[in-house]
């Protein structure tokens, strides 16, 4: 265990570096904040042509959802480029896989590496929201206890998704590198990011909700904002809510750690678990 | 010595323009998951943008705005991920060093890219458009179809020309060319009015990010597909004015850029600098 959590810490470090290094400071936050507050404004520019006064919780929706997405997009994706990359372009995973060390705890520490990039992110994003957006979240109706735990499981399940599409990319090599874009992109429309999962069609929305991502992502909305928001999950309670999110997550888990092991496993089989496609 | 070997001048121009476009127009459509991905991926994307409309209750209309961005955005990726990245891919390939080298000069190589990814990008906003449009019903009433095509013309033709000025300055770049790309999505989508009316960000700001010729192609488009009800940010003829002139600007600043950049990096020694 304690071999376990020093390859997380180092992997964690690694993937900081990669991640941060390539730029000053000041660019790499600004980096870091220019997607998720254009991504944003976007949607708060679709809402001020359609509807110019009232609706401020679709307003909310829109920012928590954005806030929070790119956690998906560097926890999930990030982990599957981390393998691809090291396989790839750096051409270090034959290294790191014959060293002694888990690439499981490998691949966790530099998934939490990607999903740290994202805090500065998500805190702007909800500070622009709340204070030029003028997003009802305050820290009277913040339920925090429900928040931390929503966010821990959410985290959780976007590093089990990360696996899973790790798993994928094991044993894929062409489309290697655009298969975790779709994903994410797939997810982006299913999730209820950016709008609620009700106005999708009703086979969209039973997918929707076989996805963890649906429920964190309504649990945080639940959690930051209060009664005062556009529903995903209408009918049901917030316990209920966070509940689902934690049966989801450790099912995830369960699938990612079972795949992954299959993948590898079947990857070393056929002799392509460091294979190049000179992209 | 070979017939190609011995072209020159401007025949030795075309056919490396050709040659180059060649693997982005065939070549590329032989590997089906990009195929699949270069459509799918906008898509997915769009119809999100669409179903946020839905929710909010919008009009029709602006349906068909997110399905016209969702297909534009097709070209700008194009010309961040494939025009002005495009070297770096090289420089990871080793290929960066085999274009400096030839006796066309990277000129031809950069129109060949453009040529090329304009038309395998073409293909792949067609079909977001036909696919987006038969998904959610949309119609559109072109008034005059004439116009609309040279609109679109000259702003590709100015969009290549940025695109060719990025690729030029990110020569300079290893690991940064990534980021920057990634770094031109969301805030271009925002500032070119890709999911609603570009007038939305007020005027002087819609002037201000016509700087991308994608935001008054956009503009000039949709006032021609949904005449009447589109709010404008400037007449029709005066934003083709204006695209002739962006098209004009960047493909002489490119040529510039493109002589500079190529000086730096190979003073700096950064043509092979992969990482």
């Amino acid at each position: 265990m304690r071999r376990w959590w020093l390859t997380l810490r180092v992997g964690y470090w690694l993937g900081w570096q990669i991640e941060s290094n390539w730029t000053d400071p000041l660019l790499f936050f600004i980096y870091s904040i220019a997607r998720p507050l254009g991504g944003v404004l976007i949607l708060v520019f679709m809402y001020h042509v359609v509807a110019r006064a009232g609706g401020a919780a679709m307003l909310g929706f829109f920012v928590v959802g954005t806030a929070c997405w790119p956690f998906v997009v560097r926890g999930m994706m990030g982990t599957a480029y981390s393998l691809i990359s090291d396989r790839e372009h750096w051409r270090t995973l034959r290294y790191v896989y014959i060293s002694p060390i888990s690439l499981r705890a490998y691949l966790v520490g530099r998934a939490l590496a990607q999903a740290t990039s994202a805090v500065a992110a998500a805190a702007v994003t909800l500070i622009f929201g709340r204070w030029v957006l003028g997003v009802p979240m305050h820290l009277a109706t913040i339920n925090a206890p429900y928040t931390a735990a929503a966010f821990v499981l959410g985290i959780t399940a976007v590093i089990a998704l990360g696996l899973i599409v790790v798993s994928a990319a094991v044993l894929i090599s062409g489309e290697a590198w655009r298969m975790p874009e779709g994903v994410g992109a797939a997810l982006y429309l299913v999730c209820g990011a950016i709008f609620p999962v009700t106005v999708l069609p009703p086979a969209l929305q039973a997918l929707s909700q076989a996805i963890p991502l649906t429920w964190w992502l309504e649990a945080m909305r639940r959690g930051l904002l209060g009664p005062a928001v556009v529903r995903s999950l209408p009918q049901l309670p917030d316990p209920t809510v966070l509940g689902f999110l934690a049966m989801l997550t450790a099912l995830w888990v369960a699938a990612a750690l079972v795949a992954f092991t299959f993948a590898e496993r079947r990857a070393r089989q056929l002799g392509i678990l460091d294979r190049e496609t000179m992209y | 010595m070979s017939e190609i070997a011995r072209a020159r001048g401007l025949r030795r121009v075309v056919r490396a323009t050709l040659g180059r476009a060649y693997p982005r127009i065939i070549g590329a459509n032989r590997e089906r998951s990009w195929l699949f991905y270069d459509t799918v991926l906008p898509l997915l994307g769009t119809i999100a943008f669409v179903y946020v409309y839905k929710a909010l209750g919008a009009p029709d209309r602006f349906v068909g705005y997110v399905i016209m961005g969702g297909a534009t955005m097709a070209f700008w990726m194009n010309v961040m991920w494939n025009m002005a990245a495009q070297f770096y891919w090289d420089k990871q390939g080793g290929n960066l060093e085999l274009y400096m080298v030839l006796p066309c000069g990277i000129v031809p190589i950069l129109l060949g890219m453009s040529i090329g990814g304009f038309v395998g990008t073409l293909v792949r906003a067609a079909a977001i458009i036909v696919i987006g449009s038969v998904l959610f019903h949309v119609t559109y009433a072109i008034t005059q179809l004439p116009l609309f095509l040279l609109i679109f013309a000259v702003g590709i033709i100015a969009l290549y020309g940025l695109g060719v000025t990025f690729a030029s300055v990110f020569l300079m770049w290893g690991r940064e060319a990534w980021h920057m790309a990634e770094l031109f999505m969301e805030p271009v989508f925002l500032a070119s009015g890709f999911y609603f009316p570009v007038r939305a960000l007020g005027f002087w700001v819609g002037m201000g990010t016509s700087i991308i010729p994608l935001t008054l192609a956009l503009d000039a488009m949709r006032q021609l597909l949904f005449p009447g009800s589109h709010p404008a940010l400037l007449p029709v003829r005066a934003e083709l004015g204006a695209l002739v002139g962006l098209a004009v600007v960047f493909m002489l600043v490119a040529r510039w850029s493109l002589r500079k950049m190529e000086y730096l990096a190979r003073r700096e020694g950064r043509l092979s600098l992969r990482f």
